[in-house]
């Protein structure tokens, strides 16, 4: 594209006055008129000064989208580690949590075995009356049943010595009815008289061993009791 | 030299290193510089429905990930080629390097993916001088690494 000549004329006042020259694109489009190597330097400096401020600025430009890359990353990472703390916090309360209710857990299975302990420790009481009752009852079973058979057997032994008198007895008075009979009617005596003898020594004897077997079996239940 | 350049971006700071780096490499002569892909969307809506059709740019550089916008790049290069009317030399401008989504944009119909850094220079110089083959749609998908 190509400019009037008083156009030119005033851009090249421009710039030789006041420093000022066109920038950007649109030096693109403009095109100096054949011969005219004022313009022609006039805009070869424009578009060195405007690649230089680009260049300047695109450096500029690079160098803060660099840091704001960094700075990016780093609040990423700053995100990633408030997550990460967020996280552990959480964590932290869930176990805290965790750790009341398993303390308020164990306390309620200490006072549940506090009770069970309290139960148990009753009806190891309650088992040992129980148990004191039971031996008690023994004793006076046992003491029952002792002077039961004591009583039995004194009873046995009664019977004994009853009969046993009675049968001593019975021999004696039939052995001496017979000896009056021989000697009221004076029958030979003799042997009647020899056998009477014999007869009650030897009942006298056995009245005296059964009395004193029976003594004997008594002085020794006696002392089996003590 | 490329007549007319939309830039569509969210990161403002990126819309003055490329700004700079166009001119000084003389890539284009006018470039636009949006931050958001609705707002872009809107434009060629209108272009495509209302006309006329010529102001559209010449070239569309997209981002992938546009933060604050509806939708990314590939949608909206997706929606330039299939909904309204293509005719447009259009591509992604990304510091991603995924092959799943550079795959993507060249299924949606994207001519290049260019990768983002800080020294983007090269690559817009090495975009130049292929930028005919992509005008003339005989050159092939290319990622300017």
């Amino acid at each position: 594209m190509k400019i009037q000549k008083s156009t030119r004329d005033i851009l090249l006042e421009i710039a030789k006055h006041k420093r000022v020259y066109v920038e950007g694109n649109f030096l693109k489009l403009i095109e100096p008129e054949e011969g005219d190597e004022e313009f022609e330097e006039y805009l070869k400096l424009c578009k060195e000064k405007d690649s230089t401020s680009r260049r300047k600025r695109l450096e500029v430009t690079k160098q803060v989208q660099k840091q704001n890359s960094e700075l990016e990353r780093a609040q990423k990472e700053n995100k990633r580690v408030n997550r990460q703390l967020e996280k552990a916090l959480n964590e932290a309360i869930d176990s805290a949590e965790q750790s009341k209710k398993s303390k308020e857990e164990a306390e309620k299975a200490k006072e549940e075995l506090e009770v069970a302990l309290q139960l148990a420790e009753q009806s190891k009481e309650e088992a040992h009356k129980l148990k004191s009752e039971a031996e008690h009852a023994k004793e006076v079973a046992e003491t029952d049943l002792s002077l039961l058979q004591k009583k039995t057997q004194t009873e046995l032994m009664g019977s004994i010595v009853r009969v046993a008198l009675w049968v001593i007895m019975g021999v004696g008075f039939v052995t001496t009815g017979l000896y009056v009979f021989v000697l009221l009617l004076g029958h030979d005596s003799k042997i009647i008289e020899s056998t009477w003898s014999n007869l009650f020594g030897i009942l006298l004897t056995n009245s005296f061993s059964i009395i004193g077997t029976i003594m004997g079996v008594k002085h020794a239940n006696g002392g089996d009791k003590k | 030299m490329i007549d007319s350049l939309m830039l569509v971006d969210d990161e403002n700071l990126f819309h003055l290193v490329f700004e700079d780096a166009c001119s000084l490499l003389d890539i284009t002569l006018a470039l636009e510089a949006l931050d958001s892909s609705d707002e872009a969307d809107k434009l060629f809506k209108k272009w495509f429905t209302d006309g006329p059709i010529d102001e559209r740019p010449e070239c569309v550089f997209v981002d992938l990930n546009i933060i604050g916008s509806s939708f990314d790049g590939i949608e909206l290069i997706r929606k330039i080629n299939y909904e309204y009317g293509n005719g447009v030399v259009i591509g992604i401008i990304s510091s991603s390097q995924d092959e799943q989504e550079i795959e993507k944009a060249r299924a949606v119909g994207a001519q290049f993916w260019i990768i983002k850094s800080d020294d983007i220079e090269p690559r817009l110089e090495e975009f130049k001088a292929d930028y005919e083959g992509y005008k003339n749609r005989t050159a092939p998908f290319k990622v300017y690494k």
